[in-house]
């Protein structure tokens, strides 16, 4: 019953609806790219730079060194989708993590992590990402990491301001007069009420991760064996005043899914948070 | 006007480039018109500083060798001419070279230029560091009277090879009142150079350009015909691409724009392209394989990895045409030393498969026979596109492939002093003197573990070191050349680096500008001659 408040919650809003059909799309291109295109997407298949439509063999048409871009782009939807998905649960591990403790403890242990925070936020992110890709080296799982440890810091933010709002409810007063552990009152009691904003923020930070690592591979420091729509891009960016299709397809694939993201990220918020749209 | 004793000309030749599509022409016409800013690019990023003693490679030879002179240096007929010489004569037995001194040199501080100042530039700034490679067996230098200064050398230095040192980039003579008593290194002179080309440095506005004026004094009375030069700096190929279409950029050198801007901006008729002026600095894209890994012990492995790869695929798509397969460590261009009789390994994916099985590594159950790493020097961008093609192919013949393409530091350290890679794509630039350029990639004494651009692969093979010994010392031209096409057979079999591509670097320029594109190595000319129709 409840199950489905929430869904004709979320479906009232229209974008979101859209949002997550698309993103659906997006998902079964990713599950099932291996299907459409059995064989590695960076092989060179054709002749380089056929226009889209050229060939009916390559629809989307291939890159300045005749690999299929239709290949790459359904391939790539699922480095995309990877990377948005471990670094959004890498950043809101991080980030609810350090948020509880510090919310629920208070004082010096709050003191210190809220300083780590800043001082992450100090950095600029996009060259935090590219600093630590180039040390510990382009791979995907650290491209993940990196983006990661950059996104941490609102989820901490925010999930410290639900802990510091709910710590000193009754129900958890009265938890504690229990003898509940801290563990568990955080865990079992405050962590279930304190989500949904982290839910919505959670959802945005995986439409923030697929653009940092479309920066990532743009500027070249992607993983170069992976098809990633970044990396397409930064390919073609030499070619934009005469292929400009090469940079332009896989940027309309970023900017829907992004968009579709945040549209998602919306209806939950809508669907979480009933009284805020109401007002 | 100059007098130009020297002239003892290897190979007459014309060292022109055969390429496709590319215009040609003298690019020069009428009497010189005075006066006039050009404001010039290069297909690469700022300079770590105006001058660097040691090279640090083609930025900083770029920005230091329009304010800077050499002794010598090379015409794009062969010939050798003095610059701050006036001409150089060998001894009997060929281990001491006598040069006379240009007089009436000025520095741009208005001090004269002496013997001094070259005796200080060859034993402090040579030896240390700008050539150190190549005086290894220098024995000293010194200044007999007031216009002459004797090369004393431990053996036979052919003429040829003295006369290529002599025109190396940044073997410049500079001033001892300056230098002396300093770091060269650290010398702040080296942001705002004293020196005594026909361009006086004026200004260095970081992360945009180099302003240069006029040298009043320069001791060619003509030159330089234009009143300033202005060296800019634009990160992105696009941006050069739109900076001289827009008439604000007039000549790009070393590959300013993408290849197929190249065409697009010849097509207005307002640009020529042309790849003439590197015939001294002729870059390659080499592939190299890490003999510490036990896998390229035999030969045979190491040359089925070049059979595996269509060197003519990468020239044509990778690099639109503006390169051709490479087939030999000794360049095409080098008409002193290339020869065409080498041995081969032609694109034949049977016969790389077939080596690899005779060397003992069949195909495994997971159809791979071994697994390798690749490393892409992420400097140019075209290397990553070679990466990924080579991946492909050696994929192709059952071997596994990590690629990677870091950036320039991170490459550089890999390569060159982590040694952390089983294979490499990187790039060298030569000129036509093979010793020490081309052999210290090869010869043992070139495994440096920290300099960049030496011998990573770790190749060591006493029959290489001898020959490159012999060829050091040999004073008979006839017989060198035939002891470097020995070298270039002995190298191609081996196989341990070799090119895959030697690249066509194309200069850009704006039809107005005259008198371009006639060094050898132009990039690294004085430009003093350069002028703007109107």
């Amino acid at each position: 019953m409840q199950r489905f408040e929430f869904l004709g919650r979320f479906a009232r809003n229209r974008g979101a609806l859209v949002g997550a059909g698309l993103i659906l799309v997006v998902a079964l291109m990713a599950i099932l790219a291996p299907v459409f295109f059995p064989t590695d997407p960076l092989r060179i298949v054709g002749l380089p730079e056929l226009w889209p439509g050229e060939d009916s063999e390559f629809p989307l048409g291939t890159d300045s060194l005749g690999r299929d871009i239709l290949a790459m782009i359904v391939h790539g939807a699922r480095a995309t989708l990877l990377i948005g998905l471990f670094a959004s649960a890498v950043a809101t591990i991080i980030g609810v993590g350090v948020g509880a403790i510090a919310g629920y403890f208070g004082g010096w242990v709050d003191e210190i992590a809220m300083r780590a925070a800043e001082l992450f936020q100090t950095i600029p992110n996009l060259i935090f990402v590219l600093t630590i890709v180039v040390i510990l080296g382009s791979t995907l799982s650290n491209i993940v990491i990196a983006i990661g440890i950059v996104s941490w810091t609102p989820i901490a933010r925010m999930t410290r301001a639900e802990f510091l709002a709910l710590r000193d409810r009754e129900f958890v007063q009265a938890c504690r007069s229990m003898g509940m552990s801290d563990f568990r009152i955080i865990l079992t009691e405050i962590l279930p009420n304190a989500l949904p904003p982290v839910i919505v923020l959670s959802s945005l930070v995986v439409a923030g991760a697929i653009l940092f690592e479309s920066a990532v591979s743009f500027l070249g420091l992607g993983d170069p064996n992976v098809a990633s729509w970044g990396r397409l891009v930064g390919d073609g960016r030499q070619l934009i005043r005469s292929s400009w299709y090469i940079c332009a397809i896989p940027g309309i694939a970023i900017m829907i899914t992004v968009l579709c993201l945040n549209l998602v990220g919306d209806g939950l918020n809508d669907a979480l948070n009933p009284k805020l749209r109401d007002r | 006007m100059t007098i130009n004793v020297s002239r003892r000309v290897f190979g007459a030749g014309v060292l022109a480039v055969g390429v496709a599509g590319a215009s040609r022409g003298a690019f020069a016409q009428g009497t010189p018109r005075r006066g006039g800013t050009l404001v010039a690019t290069w297909g690469g990023g700022e300079p770590q500083a105006c001058y660097v003693p040691a090279g640090g490679g083609s930025s900083p030879t770029f920005s230091s060798s329009k304010l800077f002179e050499r002794l010598a240096k090379r015409n794009m007929d062969g010939s050798f001419e003095g610059v701050l010489a006036e001409s150089w004569k060998p001894s009997a037995d060929f281990k001491s070279y006598t040069v006379k001194v240009r007089k009436g040199v000025k520095f741009h501080d208005g001090k004269d230029m002496t013997v001094d100042d070259v005796v200080y530039s060859v034993s402090e700034i040579w030896k240390k560091y700008a050539v150190a490679s190549a005086l290894t067996d220098f024995a000293g230098i010194e200044s007999p009277d007031a216009d002459t200064v004797v090369f004393k050398y431990n053996n036979p230095t052919p003429e040829f090879f003295f006369a290529s040192t002599l025109c190396s980039p940044v073997a410049y003579i500079v001033p001892k009142h300056v230098y002396a008593g300093s770091d060269p290194v650290t010398n702040p002179a080296n942001n705002a150079p004293i020196a005594t080309g026909p361009w006086k440095f004026k200004e260095w506005v970081r992360g945009s350009h180099f302003e240069y004026v006029k040298n009043e004094n320069y001791w060619k009375k003509d030159e330089p015909y234009l009143d300033r030069l202005i060296i800019r700096y634009v990160r992105d190929p696009a941006g050069r691409a739109a900076a001289m279409e827009a008439g604000d950029i007039h000549i790009g050198v070393f590959n300013p724009v993408a290849p197929p801007d190249i065409k697009r901006l010849t097509g207005t008729g307002k640009f020529v392209a042309t790849p003439k002026g590197y015939e001294e600095a002729v870059w390659s894209t080499t592939l190299e394989c890490n003999m510490r890994n036990p896998i390229f012990a035999k030969r045979e492995v190491r040359q089925a990895i070049f059979n595996a790869i269509n060197r003519d695929f990468i020239a044509k798509t990778v690099y639109y045409g503006y390169a051709r397969p490479g087939t030999s460590p000794i360049y095409s261009p080098n008409k002193e030393f290339f020869t065409a009789d080498t041995f081969k390994t032609p694109f034949d994916p049977k016969k790389a498969a077939a080596l690899l099985d005779a060397a003992g590594f069949p195909k495994k159950a997971d159809g791979k026979r071994f697994t390798l790493n690749l490393l892409s020097a992420g400097w140019f961008p075209e290397n990553g596109k070679v990466g990924a093609y080579v991946k492909q192919v050696l994929e192709d013949v059952g071997i596994g492939i990590n690629l990677t393409v870091p950036d320039r530091p991170t490459s550089i350290k890999r390569i060159y002093t982590d040694y952390d890679f089983d294979l490499a794509i990187s790039n060298q630039a030569n000129p036509s003197e093979p010793v020490p350029s081309t052999t210290q990639y090869f010869t043992t004494d070139g495994i440096l573990k920290g300099v960049p651009f030496r011998n990573a692969s770790g190749y060591s093979n006493p029959d290489v070191d001898k020959l490159v010994d012999r060829i050091k010392v040999e004073t008979d031209p006839a017989k060198r050349k035939a002891l470097v096409v020995d070298f270039q057979k002995v190298i191609t079999q081996e196989a341990p680096l070799l090119p895959l591509v030697e690249l066509e670097s194309i200069t850009l320029a704006s039809t107005k500008v005259q008198n371009h594109s006639n060094d050898p190595n132009f990039l690294a000319a004085s430009w003093g001659d350069l002028w703007l129709a109107s």
